[in-house]
């Protein structure tokens, strides 16, 4: 029970430590939702280990810093910056530095007529009308210490709405840069995705960080799709070695509307990634492609919560990770199929290379069916590379190392071919070169 | 080449090859014959290095030099090859990336300079032309989805590119039709040289009407128990194993 009472404390503290900066804010149309999570922080039920979704992931070590609100960060200098902008990368771009939004960084020109995209702070004062409409539209439920503590210090984020019918043909890039040196920062962005009915879009949202700084980036989107609404939404998670990642992500799809995720896990010390997807209407779709690897001393949890609550939907998730080392992972991915959710189409998979002894993961798929007539289906493995294919590449002279290397990439594959921007694609799998290079070395 | 001289092998100690004697020389075709059990793929993979085996005794020399010492891609870097009875599926590994980054390997640790990508992809080409392969297999992973004949066919290609001194086929013929089996055998004899030494492990003497060895040894219960020239292997049509086994009791 003292652990209990300690994340209260713990983020009430970090509630005090940005009071400075909350109290500089101007009344604005989040005030409210602000002032009620605030409440809802001593109220909410805290998390313990007997709760399911939380049952293989420890935050005691979370719990043991002191963060500090993002004006505590140190500047990032332009040349640092620019190092990790995509060579050729023909994007509109936010970029946010230690938590700052960098409008010099960022690119916003051109925009087409009927699309606002901006940062939320600038938002609050050109968008009121917009943004209070759909601010925690999203959210199904109360959420947890975490999403509550995003609300009750909501600051900043990326602001997107589309409007009707318009079709963006270029990617929008979101770049999260984190180098805060010996300031444990607390990064709390919130993001709102709009768009309107038979709007498309493709949203891409990389997390960075150069060298081992330590923060929490706890960031919570809310995406609102209309009926025929399309989004691509890539996120490729390469954060520090000592950093803490909570990434909530809250989907509502109207009508014959789809979403496609993909989520590619490489870095970070303590990585959660959340997707809650709720159908509100017919003939929605749902994709969710992931990939994460873990090594020493890192912990990658994907926790999925698929609500079929309406006829008609489908949702397809395919998770697959690559474990090394000390590495552990979680994996809990529910899906529910409501009574009055009759021809609902799903599926859901996790499939797991262990390259270690001391790798660990949990996996748990849930399926909850309660309409009879649906299309349903889950699978989870758990396995080795397989010696009788390691020996056909030596056999063909190619080395243990590479053949190890070039088989996990194989089993990687088709998750990284659901990237649909080619630039994208060729850094993930030049990413996943470099890890599988440490990871098959370590496993000699 | 090679020179095999009182080999025993055993798989979970239990004895599989009892003392085998081989020697195959540069510009020679062997072939291995012997009904199932008698350990001839075993042979072909405790010469290509693969776990499993233990050798209790005797000696495997490569162009004079110890081979049982060295690591599967070592052999391979020396110029062994072996085809496969059963080549496994390798998923999400594309198979022209593979036969490239298999060619490489095998130069680089020759000291000769990796192919270039055009040099590569004419070479792949020609060979898959001569063994008539569809060319989308080029594209597939490794022998994922590809049909019996398809992936015999694929083991032939690389074998090609590879361009090994000493190639061991193990039953390269199991499962192919006869239209497959000209094409396999015609592949197999475009790369018959003076400087390579092929070793055919085979079932049946139906392969050895495509491609005619210069010597037929009979495998049976670990040992060679006869060597011939084909003639041999016709015999064998005839008679049997039996032939052999009751000879061998008396």
């Amino acid at each position: 029970m003292i652990m209990l009472e300690h994340q209260r404390n713990w983020a009430q503290q970090l509630v005090a430590a940005s009071a400075a900066e909350l109290s500089a804010v101007q009344p604005d149309c989040v005030s409210a939702a602000r002032a009620a999570a605030l409440q809802a922080l001593t109220t909410l039920p805290l998390l313990d280990r007997k709760q399911e979704a939380w049952r293989y992931t420890r935050i005691d070590s979370l719990l043991e810093h002191h963060f500090l609100p993002a004006a505590a960060a140190p500047a990032v200098p332009a040349s640092v910056l620019n190092g990790c902008l995509l060579p050729a990368f023909d994007a509109w771009r936010l970029v946010f530095a230690n938590g700052r939004f960098m409008p010099w960084m960022s690119d916003l020109h051109d925009l087409p007529a009927g699309v606002q995209l901006c940062s939320l702070r600038e938002a609050l004062t050109t968008n009121p009308e917009q943004l209070s409409k759909w601010f925690g539209q999203a959210l199904q439920h109360d959420g947890h210490v975490f999403t509550a503590l995003n609300t009750a210090l909501v600051n900043d984020g990326v602001y997107l709405n589309i409007e009707n019918g318009v079709e963006l043909e270029r990617p929008i890039e979101v770049i999260y840069f984190n180098q805060c040196g010996a300031v444990p920062l607390l990064l709390q962005p919130r993001n709102l995705v709009i768009l309107e009915p038979a709007a498309r879009a493709t949203l891409i949202e990389r997390f960075i960080s150069p060298d081992e700084s330590l923060y929490f980036h706890n960031n919570l989107s809310e995406i609102v799709l209309g009926a025929g609404a399309a989004l691509n939404h890539h996120r490729v998670l390469d954060e520090s070695r000592s950093a803490y990642h909570l990434g909530s992500l809250n989907l509502s799809q109207q009508q014959h509307s789809r979403y496609h995720g993909t989520s590619l896990a490489f870095g970070g010390r303590w990585t959660r990634t959340e997707y809650n997807t709720s159908f509100r209407q017919q003939g929605a779709e749902c994709l969710l492609h992931g990939l994460y690897t873990v090594g020493d001393q890192q912990l990658n949890d994907i926790h999925l919560d698929v609500r079929h609550t309406v006829p008609g939907c489908t949702s397809r998730e395919q998770f697959k990770g690559v474990l090394y080392g000390k590495g552990r992972a979680v994996f809990d991915g529910r899906i529910l199929v409501e009574k009055q959710a009759q021809r609902s189409d799903a599926s859901l998979t996790n499939d797991n290379l262990v390259l270690s002894r001391d790798a660990e993961i949990d996996t748990k798929p849930q399926l909850e069916i309660h309409a009879d007539d649906v299309r349903c289906s889950h699978g989870t493995t758990v396995g080795q590379l397989d010696p009788q294919q390691l020996f056909y590449l030596r056999s063909r002279g190619i080395d243990l190392i590479t053949a190890g290397k070039m088989l996990c990439q194989g089993f990687a594959g088709d998750i990284l071919d659901a990237i649909e921007v080619p630039v994208l694609r060729k850094l993930a799998d030049s990413r996943l070169v470099e890890i599988l290079g440490a990871a098959t070395v370590a496993a000699e | 080449m090679l020179a095999i001289s009182n080999l025993h092998v055993a798989i979970e100690d239990k004895p599989v090859l009892r003392g085998l004697d081989l020697n195959t020389g540069a510009g020679e075709v062997h072939a291995i014959m012997g009904p199932n059990g008698s350990g001839k793929s075993t042979l072909a993979h405790v010469l290509a290095g693969r776990e499993g085996y233990q050798v209790t005794k005797g000696e495997v020399l490569f162009e004079g030099a110890d081979l049982l010492v060295l690591e599967p891609e070592q052999r391979a870097h020396k110029g062994i090859f072996l085809g496969m009875q059963y080549p496994v599926e390798l998923p999400g590994v594309n198979n022209m990336i593979f036969m490239r980054e298999s060619v490489n390997a095998v130069r680089r640790a020759r000291g000769e300079p990796a192919l270039d990508a055009v040099t590569f992809l004419r070479r792949v080409r020609e060979q898959a032309g001569l063994l008539e392969l569809d060319e989308t297999l080029l594209k597939r992973n490794v022998n994922a989805g590809f049909s019996g004949g398809e992936k015999k066919r694929n083991e032939i290609l690389q074998m090609a590119m590879l361009e090994p001194k000493l190639a061991i086929l193990d039953e390269t013929d199991s499962g192919l039709d006869i239209d497959a089996l000209r094409v396999i055998a015609g592949g197999v004899n475009a790369l018959r040289s003076p400087q390579r030494s092929i070793l055919l492990i085979t079932h049946y003497q139906r392969l050895l009407e495509y491609i005619q060895p210069d010597y037929v040894h009979v495998l049976l219960e670990g040992r060679i128990v006869r060597s011939g020239d084909w003639q041999l292997a016709l015999q064998l049509e005839e008679k049997g194993y039996g032939w052999i086994t009751g000879e061998a009791a008396a």
